[in-house]
Order: C-alpha cells, then structure tokens, then sequence
C-alpha cells in the first residue's frame, strides 16, 4: 500500500500532559482525511508534529514513501506539505495578492544572489508566480478583492485567504486547521467547495474541526481522536455509529 | 512588534517616476555642491553624514527582519580595528584591507547570528547589547594587537589622491550610494518580499517555505558587512579608531538614526543619518545641551511621531496639499 | 584558602550582593509587571546619589533622615516620567524600551548640566573600623549592608502582606486575570515605578557611598542590573535575589584573585551562554 501520508505511533508529551499519544493513520492520494475530536484531543498537536513545527518524543511520519520526521517546516513544505491556522493568519496590512505572492516561496523564489542581480532565470520564476498567482487568486474568487488590504476582508474572505496563500506554495498534501471556525454556515459552506475543488486538483487534504457535521459531509474518512489517541477510524458513517465515538465525543458534546 | 506596526506604514512597492526625478536632483545637488563650497568644516560634516548613512540604513536591514540590535556599533568597530591593523601593522594596500573590513565582521555575524537570531523582542536586544560590550572590552584588552584603550594613531588615507576633504567627500559619497544601494537593491527584491514576511509574520513565512533562521542570517551577516565597510571608510577619514568610539553610544546613536528618521523605509535612516550627524556639529558650542536635546527627541518621537521625520515630513506635506483633510 | 583572606572577600562579596539586589529588583519588577525594559533604570540611582549629596551637604540632614528622604525624593520624582511617557506606551515593549534609553540620556545629561560631569565622594557619616573575631571591617560598608539587609527585608514585607503587594504579584502573574479581577493595573504599574526607582535610588546612594557619585554613573548599577536578571530571569523577583548574590560573590572572588577585567568577561560569558541555552534565566519562567 502506497498512502501518501503515514504517521504511526506518534506520540507528544508537554510536562505532565500526553497531548498525542500512539497517533495512527494515513492519508490515500487523493482523499480528504477529517480529523476531529474535543477540544484538547490532540488535534492540533498532531498538525505541527506533521509540519515540523515541533518534534515528536517518538514515532514516525513518512510522505511519499520518505521519513520526514522532525522535519523542519521549509523542508517540508518544499516536499509538498503546507498548513494553515486555526486563528486566520494572513499579513493584515498587506494587499490580498502580496499575501498570496508570498506563499509562493518555493516557486518564486530562486537564491538571493539571482534575485539580487536581477537575473533572466529569477525574473522569468517571479513572472510565472504572478501569473499562476493571478490565476489562483480568479480560482478562489478573490480576484475582485486582489488589491485590497486583507484586515479589510469580511472574516470569511480571510479564512479563504489563508487557504491560497497555502496553495500558492503547490501542495500535494494540505493540512486545514479549523478551516471554518468562526464562520457562518453559508460561508462555511463556501470553504467546504473551496476544499473540494483543491481536492479535484489531486490535493490531498487534512481537515481538523471539532463541528462534526462540517466534517462528515465533506471527508471521505474520518480520524477520531480522544484525549491524545486515536479512538476511532473510518467513513463519517461508521463513525458516527460507533458507539465508542457516541459516547466519548457526540455524548458529550451534544 | 512596534517595527512591525511602523514598517507596514509605508508599503513601498514601486519606484514612481516623480521619485526617479527627486533622485536625480538630489544627485546632482550631492555632486555639485562641494566645487562651489570648498570649506573643510561642511565637507568635514557631510562625509561624516554620508558615512554613516552605511551604517543607518545597515541597522534598517536587521530591524526589517524584526530584531533591534543595540550592539550594532560592534561590527562597525570590527571593520574599523581589520582596516586599521591590516593597513598600518601589515602595510596591506587599502582595497585590500577595505574588503577584509567588509568580510570580517560578515564573518563573525555569520558565526553568532545563528545563536542570536533565535531570540527574540528584549532579549534579542540584551544579547547584542551584551555582546558589544564583549566586543568593546576586547578591543580594550587586547592591548598588544588594538592599541589598548588609546586605540590606533595615524591611520593612512587610502590613496595619496584622497588626502584632501573634497576629494574623501566623493568617495565617502560613492561608497555611500554603492552601500545603501545594496540595502535598497535586496529590499525591492523578492529577498525584501519575504523579509517583510518574516518580520509582519514569522510562524506563516515559515509555512510557506521560507528558511526563517537562514533568511535571517544572511541578512544579518549583509548587513554587519556593510557597517563594517562604514567602519573602515570612517577610521581612514579621521585616521584613528579606538574602543569609546565603538562603545554603546554608537550602537545607541545608529538605532536612533533609525527611529528619529523613521523606520518606515530605507528613507528614513538616510534622513535619520544626515540629521544626527548634522545636527550636534552645528551646536558644538552646547554639548550638554545637544546631547539632553538628543534624549528629548528620542522621547518626542516615540510618544507622538513613531515614523519619525519621514512621518513628520508626509504629514507636513499632506497638510499643505489639502488642509481640511484630516486623514491624510 | 585560607580564612583571613576568605572572610574579607565573602564581606565584599555580601555589601556588593546588597547593593545589587537593591538595584536589580527595581529593575526586574518594572519589566516582570509593566513590560518596560527601563534603560534609565541606572540614572535614577544616580540621582538617589545626588539626592543623597544634597540633604546631607547642603542641607547638613542626619544621615538617618536623609538616606530614606533621598530615596523617597527620587521615587516621587519618578512619577513624572511615568505619567507622561511610559503609560501612553504601555503594552509596546520595543517603544517604551527606545523611549526609556531617551529617558536615560536626558536624566543623565541633565546631571551634567546641574552638577558638572566630573566624580565626587559622597561625606562619609562612618569612618571607624569595627573588629569582629580578629577582622576588621570598615564601619561604612556595615552600616550598608545593613541598610540594604533592611530595606529587602522591608520590600518583602510589603510584597508578601499588605494588599498593594498583592495586587502587585497578581499583575505580575497575569495581566489579564488581574484586570478581571478589578485590580486597577494602572495604579499597580504606579506602584511599581515608584518602589522600583525608590529602591534603586537607594542602591544608587549606598553605592556612590562606597565609591563616587557623577551624573554617568548610572551605567555601572544598570550593567549590574541586566546582568542580574539576565542570570536569575528577567521579572523574576527571587532570581534578583539569586543574580544579585552570584554576580556579588563571584564579583568578589575574581577581582581579589585575577583583576577586574577578568571579572568583567566571565559575567559577559555567564550571561551570553545563559541567554542563549536559557533566555528565560535560573528563576525565570519561558514565554509561551
């Protein structure tokens, strides 16, 4: 089996706490994996171990067939994983597309000495950005608002943004967290065909949430974490069903 | 982060042509000038100015990658001693020693940045503020290679054609605009994009891909490379280096050339240079007060004008242009 | 070693740990509570110096009255630069830093302007010697270490019982939790300004006893203070404590047997190495 993700027996401990404990599961080419859970499951933790924004006490994670554990985030992204956040992060007091330009590191940026020099290699990488820039900015129906301050932005428009500036880098896998926290359901529900569509451009996508319904209509499997570890794995209809899940998660909650 | 708060006030993205046309006038004013007013005094004073604007828009480089150094004075120290020594102990020709001035401080910033650069906010400015105090004392210590306390005497100029003040004026002036030139050129580069990045937002450059502490090194080591040039430009002209001139003050004095200037852009450094540089030569006869005037400004500027004179200058503008707009 | 050479040098290592303390804590309170990394922190010991100058030769006080009533005197003035520059930069660490070196430039180079620039001691109110167990110490720098003994003491009465010093530990453990709990954060920060300067003015008068009074000598007990809490971690009131010893005792120790420079490079050392394996200091507590 080929996944294109693999994470086995992660495991994280901050002091006294096992944020992650024992994380299994793995992402299919092609496939838009939930991850959900209460808050203080792990959730998150189990993003920035993926990303390489902190290192594992112990465990595993392999990309395309690579381990890539403890990797650090620019290596990472280089290979075609990005994130985004749970808060919007965006550069407030930029223009919509110089945002998204600067997810582009990785395509547009060619070393400081072509770029300082000015050379046809590195002028030719930046054009080809702006114009792939321009493209996604028309693909994520932001085209109108392109020269706008982003802190202008209704609360969902960010949240979109902060989508692109992650796609701008050409992920392969991309990791959503809380990608509709906050929002209204009708603007959730415009991030949730903005997913797809990524999807459709053979982007495999993580999603993390804790609203269950935003997940089970949107992943094609679902990752159930409790306190750390791994509870349950499997469509969003057997999940739902799982007794285990009902009444460590729904239970609860609802 | 206040620098962040303050750089984002002036997104300078393009060159406009009506900034081309004051660029050009100011070049001719630059290069005219001095063969109407051959008096050593002015010219004395505007090396000095043309000088440390090296060393001004270098400390804008570390601060738009988000650190404030309180040791900068270091480095400029660093290229000083190299020129000096190599030039006087070793006889080494001056081209020579001005690109070991260049490189050795890079060096060393190359050798601490990775250490230093992960601090950040205050304890980033402790850490340099400390390590120019090291530095400081070494050049002190050091006694049988530095000189000591009195530092090093009778430093030759550059080249026999240079001895006179008009002359080291145009090469003050060429160096300058080659120097600050390199700042501007990385600044509007696809380098400078991703440096605002790092500044505005580190943790989201970062997942977009770009090598933070890598960025911030080779910025770093730039722009302790380029105050190193200033350093050995500055101990030629006044043909002596010694550790109170490399002491906290100075690194104190390139910051506040920063901010008084404003730290909006690579303008408000040049600004803040000329103005600090000017300023205290035209009120030697109050030196107490010049330097209380000094803090008083300091204060000033960070309670009501924190993009400094640039700021300052905009408003101004802007209130000529349309009075009644408040919101200019 | 043997012990008349170890007894003296602990002695020093105390009456310098003394001063410190007095001088660091003021320091490290202004920056644990109100975020201000107060560069002019040394200036105001400076003028508790002066302060100190002036009631005992101009004005012939008794020492006893005029040593608090320097102290006092600078704590109060002290109130002015907060109210009309640090509260209208609260919570912007980098603003109020820049304007806190502005501040410093302006007490110090008004000093000169008042008073002149060059050194002068302080009339000494102790000369005798006092022998204890066959050593001799100098009255003076008893009666320091037992003023600076008392006013720790003083300050650690007043943090730990009375209601402003809870208030002050609140804030100081979290700003937001405080203010929820109607703590008034703007009088806190009042406080503090006001006990930090005092007590630093009062480590500035005791030093200058020991060695000179100038309007530039505000850059030793600053030096003195980073170095403090960089060691026992900057905002950290027990790691004054503990910087303050070490850097005295250790002060003490190099400067007997290998000079001042010595010194001078192995507290640089201690606090580079410290501040790049552990920023947040011995006592400290890392930021998120």
């Amino acid at each position: 089996m080929t996944a294109l993700l693999d994470v086995s027996r992660l495991a994280k401990r901050f002091g006294a706490v096992q944020a992650v404990e024992r994380l299994d599961f793995q992402v299919e080419p092609g496939e838009i994996l939930g991850i959900i859970g209460p808050n203080g499951a792990g959730k998150t933790t189990a993003i920035n171990l993926i990303s390489g924004v902190i290192r594992p006490d112990s465990g595993r994670i392999t990309f395309a067939g690579q381990d890539v554990t403890g990797m650090r985030p620019d290596l990472l992204v280089r290979r075609g994983v990005v994130r985004t956040f749970q808060a919007t992060t965006i550069y407030q007091e930029r223009t919509v597309r110089e945002n998204v330009r600067r997810g582009a590191f990785t395509t547009a940026y060619r070393g400081f000495w072509s770029t300082f020099l000015g050379t046809a290699g590195a002028r030719a990488a930046a054009r080809r950005a702006g114009e792939a820039i321009d493209e996604l900015l028309s693909w994520l129906g932001l085209s109108e608002v392109a020269d706008a301050e982003a802190r202008s932005l209704p609360y969902g428009f960010q949240k979109v943004l902060g989508l692109g500036i992650a796609l701008a880098a050409r992920p392969r896998l991309a990791m959503l967290d809380e990608p509709a926290a906050g929002l209204s359901h009708d603007e959730a529900n415009h991030v949730a065909e903005v997913v797809r569509r990524i999807n459709r451009e053979d982007v495999s996508v993580i999603v993390v949430d804790h609203n269950m319904r935003f997940i089970s209509t949107l992943c094609h499997r679902i990752v159930v974490l409790h306190h750390g570890a791994e509870l349950a794995t499997g469509t969003p209809q057997d999940v739902t069903r799982d007794p285990r899940v009902i009444e460590a998660y729904l239970g609860t909650q609802h | 982060m206040m620098t962040t708060r303050v750089l984002a006030m002036s997104a300078s993205a393009g060159v406009s042509r009506a900034r081309w046309a004051w660029l050009a006038a100011g070049a001719v004013a630059l290069l005219v000038w001095p063969l109407f007013v051959n008096e050593p005094f002015f010219l004395h004073i505007a090396t000095l100015a043309l000088l440390y604007t090296i060393g001004a828009a270098s400390l804008h480089l570390v601060l738009r990658i988000g650190h404030l150094s309180l040791g900068h004075a270091a480095f400029l120290g660093l290229g000083g001693y190299t020129s000096a020594l190599l030039t006087t102990a070793l006889s080494w020709p001056f081209a020579a020693a001005f690109i070991a001035s260049g490189l050795v401080p890079a060096v060393v910033a190359l050798i601490v940045g990775p250490i230093v650069l992960r601090l950040r906010g205050v304890y980033f400015v402790l850490i340099t503020f400390t390590f120019g105090e090291v530095v400081r004392l070494v050049f002190t210590e050091w006694q049988s290679l530095t000189g000591g306390a009195d530092g090093i005497f009778r430093i030759p100029p550059p080249h026999a054609l240079l001895a006179s003040k008009r002359a080291y004026y145009y090469f003050a002036l060429a160096m300058a605009v080659a120097c600050v030139g390199v700042v501007a050129r990385i600044l509007a580069s696809q380098t400078g994009r991703f440096i605002d990045a790092i500044r505005e937002g580190e943790r989201l450059a970062q997942s977009s891909g770009v090598p933070i502490l890598r960025f911030k090194v080779m910025v770093f080591a730039i722009a302790c490379g380029l105050v190193g040039l200033q350093g050995s430009l500055l101990a030629h002209f006044i043909t002596f280096v010694a550790p109170g001139a490399y002491a906290f003050n100075e690194s104190l004095n390139l910051l506040v050339m920063n901010v008084i200037g404003g730290m909006g852009s690579l303008t408000g450094p040049l600004v803040g240079a000329v103005f600090l540089t000017a300023l205290p030569e035209f009120l030697r006869g109050w030196v107490e007060l010049q330097r209380f005037l000094y803090g008083v400004v300091l204060i000033i500027v960070m309670l009501f004008v924190p993009g400094g004179l640039v700021e300052l200058g905009r408003r101004t503008i802007a209130l000529v242009r349309e009075p009644e707009g408040r919101d200019a | 070693m043997s012990v008349s050479l170890l007894v003296p040098i602990l002695f020093t290592g105390v009456s310098l740990s003394a001063i410190y303390i007095l001088v660091a804590l003021g320091f490290t309170l202004v920056f644990g509570i109100m975020r201000v990394v107060n560069f002019a922190h040394g200036e105001f010991a400076m003028m508790g110096g002066f302060a100190l100058l002036f009631l005992l030769d101009r004005l012939a006080w008794p020492y006893w009255l005029a040593l608090p009533l320097a102290a006092l005197m600078v704590g109060v003035a002290s109130l002015l630069p907060e109210r009309f520059v640090f509260r209208r930069l609260y919570g912007q660490e980098l603003p109020s830093m820049i304007a806190a070196l502005g501040l410093s430039v302006v007490l110090a180079e008004g000093g000169i302007i008042l008073f002149e620039v060059h050194e002068r001691s302080l009339p000494s109110a102790f000369s005798g010697l006092i022998h204890i167990g066959g050593f001799t110490f100098p009255e003076d720098r008893l009666v320091v270490v037992a003023i600076a003994l008392a006013a720790l003491a003083a300050f650690w009465l007043f943090v730990r019982f009375t209601r402003i010093g809870l208030a002050l530990r609140t804030v100081a453990q979290d700003r937001e939790i405080a203010e929820a709990q109607g703590i008034d954060t703007r009088a806190t920060y009042r406080v503090t300004f006001f006990l930090a300067t005092t007590l630093a003015a009062l480590g500035g008068a005791l030093f200058a006893q020991i060695y000179a009074l100038s309007p530039l000598m505000g850059q030793v007990p600053l030096m003195k203070a980073f170095i403090i809490v960089i060691i026992g971690g900057l905002g950290s009131v027990p790691g004054a404590a503990l910087g303050g010893v070490l850097l005295g005792m250790s002060e003490s120790f190099l400067n007997t047997f290998y000079g001042a420079s010595v010194a001078q490079f192995a507290s640089f050392g201690a606090i580079i190495l410290l501040l790049v394996l552990r920023p947040w200091g011995l006592l400290g507590r890392p930021e998120g």
